[in-house]
């Protein structure tokens, strides 16, 4: 399969490619590490304003609280702005050159936009343990020395899984710019809702009804997903929440080649 | 051939202040035109403000529900927060549509067209565009402001007088941020940053932040004046306070005109070349 | 009176170089790496009003440069300008009721909306009464031929079309000056020749001193009266359209080809191509007479064809573009050795 080889090293060489440009420019992370620190921040004191009556809410403490928001915000900072490029591509008429390449788009831009991510992720990640430790102390600690050490790789994995679910998610709505001019209202309500359902708050705390609702929708596995294995770990759940995660990519995906494929036939009919 | 005589303009006072409200009206109404163009979806962008900024509200419905009040705030306080912020953050955005394009539109050396002509070019640039969904911000304090509030003239009255000079404060330390793109070249993180922590600190009731922050709020990321600062006069129906809001309105414009201006004279038109080389 | 004036107008820019290395480029953050680079090193000139100059110059020469410091969007970092007897980098908002711009790539109509709706939001940048407006604006409707797409959103509209609003509405306060970049590019052949053609009438009718910067050799040689040239920097030609076309005229290719073979090279001049049957010349007609080379060829056989071809503009600009440094260049305008440095032009060409 020499073919197939050669074609996945235009991937790997798109991301490394990314990854690279992205730490050429490290002044680049200083603005969304600054924001992510005094989101942070804010939400600590929302959290010590919310608790100031109560120990728990929802079975959370409020250290438990303030470990999920810096574990949920990961994602929503480190993948959480694909769109943008994305879009501006999309309206460029870029999309139009990218079309002809001979690569896979949806794959192509993952390579690109994922691998930049990841160095931002692990950056906010590695920042977000800092400042945790120091506004509240360690995360809540596991049941046993055994998932202690296997916490790490599950909230690895399942951060991982976040940001390739955000970037389909984001791609297809950034697709609908092969239709609608200003497509941003769009991915705001995309974000919103994903900020509401799983980073703001976990979504234990949500009445019963929705939070019911919300675990058939693909927000929770978003942040939810990571910031529990963070703060509440079990086997059993992790591993549940990891297997619902890829049910939510594969639909995902499947969504992105469908517009994709009616949007690209509709550039190519209406010219760009 | 025209007459060059009646061409040019008048230099009176009266006549410059004139010409500068006709000049605004026309870009205003070119904006509004602009806007209208893309009439599906300037509705597509309305109704997508209103599900998001309902999906805020939704958030603290949640939390207060959960909690009972958070520093201080109710479930009302916070909406009519809310309200204020977005009816200003959205005024700012339809009357100064560039006004978080700035920095790029200087890096592109995009000031060269407001630069040819005769107008000032802070005004002219800022007044060039209009974000099509900031109606749906705007639209929806005032939405928030009939629930909670009802239809009482005066206290709408108060609100329109407060979101005004919300609205300056707001263009005014975007831009001034923006601006900063002429001294240090790609400010984009610094004002994305200023515009994220001036929305979400406004976002969240005063009372959970310490003294040493409600500082900066005061100052540098002035929610206070956009937020808590016009809550406050609107609970308390003081409408001696509302001038007051505007002297200090007047003050963020001045300082980041002056910002601007002082920039302006190290505009090189986008042949800042720090291509890779 | 001169319209434009550029005194030994120089422009230096500070660029940051670009770190490689990772560790170099955290290094960067703290102290970045400057770099001075002149673009433009003491231009003058002067143009008298109602004067069409095209301005030329190969990318990077400092074309743009030198006409943003002329209409104040930049500051000299040396020298001076003064445009209507104004100073742009200190009187500039006052110039610019004075002087209108098209820049190729950045439009000052709306995107999204008719040109009408622009033309109206640019009276009142200009204060132009709505009555002097709608009249000036009916004229150059009228003019332009703007009529079929008055009311179709700028975004509807093809380049030629838009460059042609985009002319029109630079004309809408009836500058005195109208400053032109690049405003041909991109275009096709008939599209082209409409914009030339309503440049040379805006000059004719408002009496616009018209100043043009452009790759385009059409644009100068149907447009302009005269050509100033910039190469790194430095104006290096200065001279009259006609002066101009007189070293193209000067030097002619002649092509000639026989029945049979014969022997090529005549005792002053060798072809600078040949086949055994076939042969072409360039002619300096300072050196040679023309009229002694062809009856030079047509003595030694039976010619079957002779082309006599005037050099092209082109080569000639394209000559002094690649003539190094502005000493060559002149040098070059003085005739000596122009030959050579012809051949290896357009051989590059």
């Amino acid at each position: 399969m020499r073919s197939l080889r050669r074609g996945s090293r235009v991937y790997a060489v798109a991301a490394s490619t990314a990854m690279r440009e992205k730490l050429a420019y490290p002044g680049n992370f200083a603005g969304s590490m600054f924001t992510y620190a005094l989101f942070v921040f804010i939400f600590s004191r929302v959290w010590a304003g919310a608790y100031s009556g109560t120990t728990e809410i929802a079975g959370y403490t409020m250290r438990m609280s303030v470990w999920y928001f810096i574990v949920a915000e990961v994602p929503s900072f480190g993948f959480g702005r694909f769109f943008w490029t994305l879009s501006r591509d999309m309206k460029s008429g870029q999309v139009a050159y990218l079309l002809v390449r001979p690569y896979d788009f949806i794959r192509y831009n993952f390579a690109e936009k994922f691998g930049g991510s990841l160095v931002e992720a692990c950056v906010i990640l590695a920042e977000g343990l800092a400042v945790g430790l120091m506004l509240v102390g360690p995360p809540p600690a596991t049941a046993s020395a055994m998932a202690a050490m296997t916490r790490p790789l599950f909230l690895a994995a399942s951060l991982l899984m976040a940001g390739t679910l955000n970037y389909l998610l984001q791609m297809t709505i950034a697709m609908t710019a092969f239709w609608f001019e200003e497509n941003e209202a769009f991915f705001w309500i995309f974000q919103k809702f994903s900020l509401v359902v799983g980073t703001l708050m976990p979504i234990e705390f949500l009445p019963r009804a929705a939070a019911r609702i919300a675990v058939w929708t693909p927000f929770p596995y978003l942040s939810y997903a990571p910031a529990r294995i963070a703060v509440a770990f079990s086997f059993s759940d992790a591993l549940s929440l990891l297997a619902r995660q890829a049910l939510w990519i594969a639909v995902a995906l499947w969504l992105a080649r469908i517009v994709f494929a009616s949007g690209s036939r509709r550039l190519s009919v209406n010219g760009g | 051939m025209i007459g060059r005589k009646r061409l040019s303009p008048t230099m009176r006072p009266l006549g410059r202040i004139r010409a500068y409200a006709r000049f605004l009206a026309a870009a205003f109404a070119v904006n509004v035109k602009s806007t209208l163009e893309y009439r599906v979806n300037f509705l597509l962008q309305f109704f997508g403000m209103m599900l998001n900024n309902a999906a805020f509200a939704a958030f603290w419905v949640v939390l207060i529900a959960r909690t009972g009040n958070v520093g201080g705030y109710g479930f009302s306080d916070v909406m009519l927060v809310w309200a204020f912020v977005s009816t200003s953050f959205g005024l700012a955005h339809i009357v100064f549509g560039n006004v978080r394009q700035l920095g790029r539109i200087i890096m592109e050396g995009g000031l060269d067209v407001y630069l040819l002509q005769p107008k000032d070019v802070w005004i002219n640039a800022l007044a060039s565009k209009t974000i099509v969904s900031a109606w749906g911000d705007f639209a929806y304090g005032f939405i928030v402001l009939a629930m909670t509030t009802g239809a009482d003239p005066e206290r709408w009255a108060l609100f329109v007088a407060l979101v005004i000079p919300g609205a300056l404060i707001f263009a005014a330390t975007f831009a001034a941020a923006e601006s900063l793109a002429f001294f240090i070249g790609n400010s984009s993180a610094i004002s994305s940053a200023l515009t994220e922590f001036m929305l979400s600190f406004s976002l969240y009731p005063e009372g959970i932040y310490g003294s040493g922050m409600r500082w900066m709020l005061y100052t540098i990321v002035p929610s206070g004046f956009v937020a808590f600062m016009p809550l406050r006069i609107f609970k308390a129906l003081d409408w001696r306070l509302a001038p007051v809001l505007f002297l200090i309105a007047v003050a963020y414009v001045w300082l980041s005109y002056a910002l601007f201006n002082m920039g302006l004279r190290r505009y090189e038109s986008g042949n800042r070349m720090d291509a890779r080389v | 009176m001169a319209a434009i004036v550029a005194n030994r107008l120089t422009k230096t820019f500070t660029a940051r170089v670009r770190p490689s290395g990772r560790l170099s480029a955290i290094r960067s953050l703290v102290r970045p790496e400057l770099r001075e680079v002149e673009a433009v090193k003491g231009v003058s000139f002067e143009v008298e009003e109602g004067e069409l100059v095209a301005f030329l110059g190969p990318n990077g020469a400092g074309k743009s440069t030198t006409i943003k410091m002329l209409m104040g969007i930049l500051q000299p970092s040396g020298g001076g300008a003064s445009v209507l007897g104004l100073d742009p980098s200190r009187e500039r908002v006052e110039l610019s009721r004075y002087v209108g711009a098209v820049f190729g790539q950045k439009s000052q109509l709306w995107f999204h909306l008719p040109p009408s709706d622009s033309f109206r939001l640019l009276g009142a940048v200009y204060e132009i009464d709505e009555d002097d407006r709608k009249w000036r604006e009916a004229e150059l409707i009228e003019r332009f031929g703007l009529a079929p797409y008055w009311d179709v959103p700028v975004r509807k509209l093809s380049l030629g079309e838009r460059i042609r609003c985009e002319i029109a509405a630079s004309l809408l306060p009836a500058p005195l000056v109208l400053f032109l970049d690049e405003p041909t590019i991109g275009l096709d052949v008939v599209a082209k020749r409409e914009i030339r053609q309503l440049l040379a009438e805006a000059a004719r009718v408002d009496d616009t001193t018209i100043f043009l910067t452009s790759h385009d050799m059409g644009d100068i040689e149907k447009v302009c009266k005269r050509a100033i040239i910039i190469h790194h920097g430095e104006v290096v030609v200065d001279e009259s359209m006609k002066d101009l076309r007189h070293r193209a005229l000067s030097l002619k290719h002649v092509g000639v080809r026989y029945a049979s073979p014969v022997n090529l090279d005549l005792p002053t001049l060798s072809p600078v191509k040949r086949t055994p049957t076939a042969a072409s010349y360039e002619v300096d007609t300072r050196k040679h007479s023309l009229a002694e080379v062809v009856r030079a060829l047509a003595s030694r056989g039976e010619l079957e064809d002779i082309t006599i071809e005037d050099e092209p503009l082109e080569s000639v600009i394209a000559a002094i573009y690649s003539a190094g440094s502005g000493a060559e260049a002149h040098a070059f305008g003085s005739g000596d050795g122009s030959l050579e440095r012809l051949d290896e032009a357009s051989s590059d060409a």
